[in-house]
């Protein structure tokens, strides 16, 4: 399979460009150094050469064989300074591409500006696949018939051929054809793209390492609906930031092709495009008609509800409700905003979306208005993330975005299914549920089958109920001192510590108060007529076991010192059979996983639903639905 | 009142399984009166309880005697089951405790 190292990969580290990640060639190693073994490489980006010292932490590479001559790298981390009048890159991090291949092309040493050489147009079709290993071949022999590729491949490794370049150079100057998005990689040869701004993201700046700077990215979708990410990093920042706006259609052409960062680019595709200074970026003032304005892959509520947690996705829905905005104390310390609305859609089900930050102001603002005026738009959501803390809902992310009543063939459908009688059907949330499943289905276990099954032993917690009674109540720790400050509509129940002056002090509030709430943090142990096993349960939990509050029990024990009194109260409790709804996890507890089952909610036993669910277990109909 | 043998479980058809033998039942009551109850079985059928009910009397009232035939019973042990009462369980009850599961009943 032909290669193309990067062009003029050498010329651009020397010229300081240490992010672009280019593909070169070995052409030689050298072990240097007097004391310490140090490895001096040659590389080559098929017309210049270079010298790069390998970083010491890399010398296993080159003993292991890993890395040696002719071998094609891409260098990840890289520098390059100057060490006695001469320019030398040192190789922090690398990676081996190709460990065999012959020397390509014609590199010799830099020493000026070289003329370049005529390049043949691009392969439409070449697929990225270098990584095969033994490729000792000479012959190229192109991915497919349709176009005959640039044949830079010696057969051997010879001397290089002693002419020189004479006469008129021409530089190739014909525009690079337009070629799919689809259809970019990193080992293409010259290539342009014409497509429309679906996004832009904000300028940041940044610090690390290796100083200050800046970034932004812009999202791009072509005719064929190919999609991709563009960054543009300091100085090409200044170039393009004014230039790019969403919603027009520019030809981009001399961007460097990289893997695409899979956790922020929620795009499909796996590469990036990095701009560079000698990109070129056009507007196109003619307006294309068969570039879409966005791409959406919308899925039903209805799927949704089987979703991943964290999948990203889009949406279209037409908004039901909204709630004003909330502000949030996020675990950062940070505050921000919180707003959450219904989307309802055809498919009977309806989801809770939750708008973050800046969308709670604008969008959220505007959705709020419209409701409250009794107009029930369409909302669609390009790239909401699904969390599935209380059963499932679509959240914000910041490449989200947000799109009120758009123009399209789903928008318009959901409208005409909406005012034709969608908007009297009720809808099922999927997001309601504090526990998954709620009263409809229900699974019922015994606490013998918590572990015959290995409940709690997949990445999703496991929802049960169970018929128990109270057999234990630990009495150490039973409660904890929490912190009674509200943050946005709820309590933020830390554990808050004493300070010198009696008084109480919360680390995430940043406060002091004299009196602190107390909330139950009660271990219990449960019995059924197949097992017993240890629960924990929180505050209304325990207040459900114990028959009263936190602070009671606290000051029974610890101010009246009342034991008498306290061991009455727990014995009271016990053997009092309850259903408990658990929610069972294994967790890690230092090096071991454990399972660790919560009490979320205690139901006393009704007897006629109970006598109900026993006969149908007895007459093996065991309900799919309880009828209640 | 002799209780060495248990009382079946039935309900006003299956009264007639077991006539002159011990049974048990509840009865939801129409009519009480000194000597008797009026009531109607969980399955629809009108039985009477000869005896002295308690005083007072619930909606509802387990009665533990023997069948004098398909429709009366002398009761021997009256306890009152309160206002409300899941008829159509009990019912399922008396059937499985004289069907499938007879032999873990008598």
């Amino acid at each position: 399979m032909p290669v193309n190292l990067t062009r003029n990969a050498i010329s651009m580290i020397n010229s300081g460009d240490v992010n672009s990640r280019p593909l070169v060639q070995v052409v030689d190693i050298k072990l240097i150094g007097n004391s310490q073994e140090r490895y001096r490489f040659l590389l080559s980006d098929s017309e210049s050469t270079q010298h790069a010292m390998l970083a010491t932490q890399l010398n296993e590479q080159v003993r292991s064989g890993r890395v040696k001559k002719g071998s094609i790298i891409q260098l990840i981390d890289y520098i390059c300074s100057t060490v006695q009048n001469r320019r030398i890159i040192v190789v922090l991090n690398m990676e081996t591409i190709i460990p065999e291949y012959e020397i390509i092309g014609n590199p010799k040493v830099i020493t000026g500006s070289e003329p370049e050489t005529n390049k043949p147009m691009p392969n439409n079709n070449l697929e990225p696949s270098v990584r095969s290993t033994n490729n000792r071949y000479g012959a190229q022999a192109p991915a497919n018939n349709t176009q005959s590729f640039r044949p830079t491949i010696q057969p051997a490794y010879q001397p290089p051929p002693n002419y020189k370049i004479q006469g008129p150079i021409m530089k190739n100057e014909a525009p690079a054809r337009i070629i799919p998005i689809a259809a970019l990689n990193p080992y293409q040869g010259r290539w342009a793209i014409k497509a429309r701004v679906t996004a832009k993201g904000d300028l940041r700046r940044y610090n690390n390492a290796r100083g200050d700077g800046k970034v932004f990215s812009f999202d791009l979708l072509d005719s064929d609906g190919g999609e991709i990410r563009v960054t543009c990093f300091n100085a090409v920042v200044d170039r393009f930031y004014t230039v790019i706006e969403v919603g027009k259609v520019y030809l981009i052409s001399k961007g460097s092709l990289k893997p695409a960062k899979k956790n922020f680019n929620h795009l499909k595709n796996e590469w990036e495009i990095f701009l560079e200074s000698n990109s070129t970026v056009e507007l196109c003032s003619d307006e294309d008609g068969s570039i879409p304005r966005q791409q959406f892959s919308f899925r039903p509520i209805s799927e949704i509800e089987s979703a991943e947690n964290d999948s990203i996705l889009d949406v279209i829905g037409i908004v039901i409700s909204v709630n004003p905005s909330v502000p949030i104390l996020r675990k950062n310390g940070m505050e921000t905003q919180r707003r959450i609305l219904n989307l309802k859609d055809a498919s009977g089900k309806s989801v809770e979306v939750t708008l973050w930050g800046d969308f709670c102001n604008k969008e959220g603002q505007k959705l709020q208005e419209m409701v409250d005026s009794g107009v029930f738009p369409v909302l669609a959501v390009k790239a909401g993330k699904v969390n599935d803390f209380n059963g499932k809902s679509i959240g914000t992310i910041s490449s989200t975005q947000l799109f009120i009543d758009p123009d399209g063939p789903e928008a318009q459908g959901l409208r005409n299914w909406f005012e034709s009688g969608g908007r009297n059907t009720a809808s099922i949330s999927i997001s309601r549920e504090i526990m998954p499943g709620g009263s409809k289905n229900e699974i019922r276990k015994t606490l013998a089958q918590i572990k015959e099954e290995g409940l709690g032993r997949s990445d999703k917690p496991d929802w049960v109920t169970a018929k128990a009674s109270v057999v234990f109540i630990k009495t150490d720790n039973f409660c904890y001192t929490a912190c009674p400050l509200m943050i946005g509509d709820r309590q933020c129940n830390k554990k808050v510590t004493q300070s010198s002056n009696k008084r109480w002090l919360c680390d995430r509030c940043n406060q002091e108060f004299e009196e602190c709430d107390y909330r139950y943090l009660l271990q219990v142990q449960i019995q059924d007529h197949t097992g017993l096993t240890w629960v924990t349960a929180f505050q209304e939990a325990g207040e459900d076991i114990l028959g009263c509050l936190a602070k009671e029990m606290y000051l029974l024990k610890y101010e009246l010192q009342d034991d008498t009194r306290f061991g009455e109260i727990i014995r009271s409790r016990l053997f009092h059979q309850y259903l408990f709804r658990l929610k069972i996890k294994e967790e890690l507890y230092g090096d071991e996983q454990r399972v660790k089952i919560t009490v979320v909610k205690v139901d006393n036993v009704n007897y006629t639903a109970e006598s109900r669910y026993l006969l149908d277990t007895v007459t093996k109909k065991i309900p799919i639905k309880k009828q209640f | 009142m002799d209780i060495s043998s248990p009382a079946a479980f039935v309900n006003g058809g299956l009264l007639r399984m077991h006539v002159g033998r011990k049974v048990r039942t509840v009865l939801q009551v129409i009519r009480s009166d000194i000597a008797s109850v009026m009531g109607k079985s969980t399955d629809g059928f009108q039985v009477v309880a000869k005896g002295s009910p308690p005083v007072p009397l619930t909606s509802y009232v387990e009665v533990i005697g023997v069948a004098e035939n398909e429709n009366t019973i002398r009761a021997e042990l009256w306890t009152n089951f309160g206002d409300t009462f899941d008829g159509s369980n009990y019912d399922q009850l008396c059937r499985l405790a004289n069907g499938e599961f007879k032999h873990l009943f008598l």
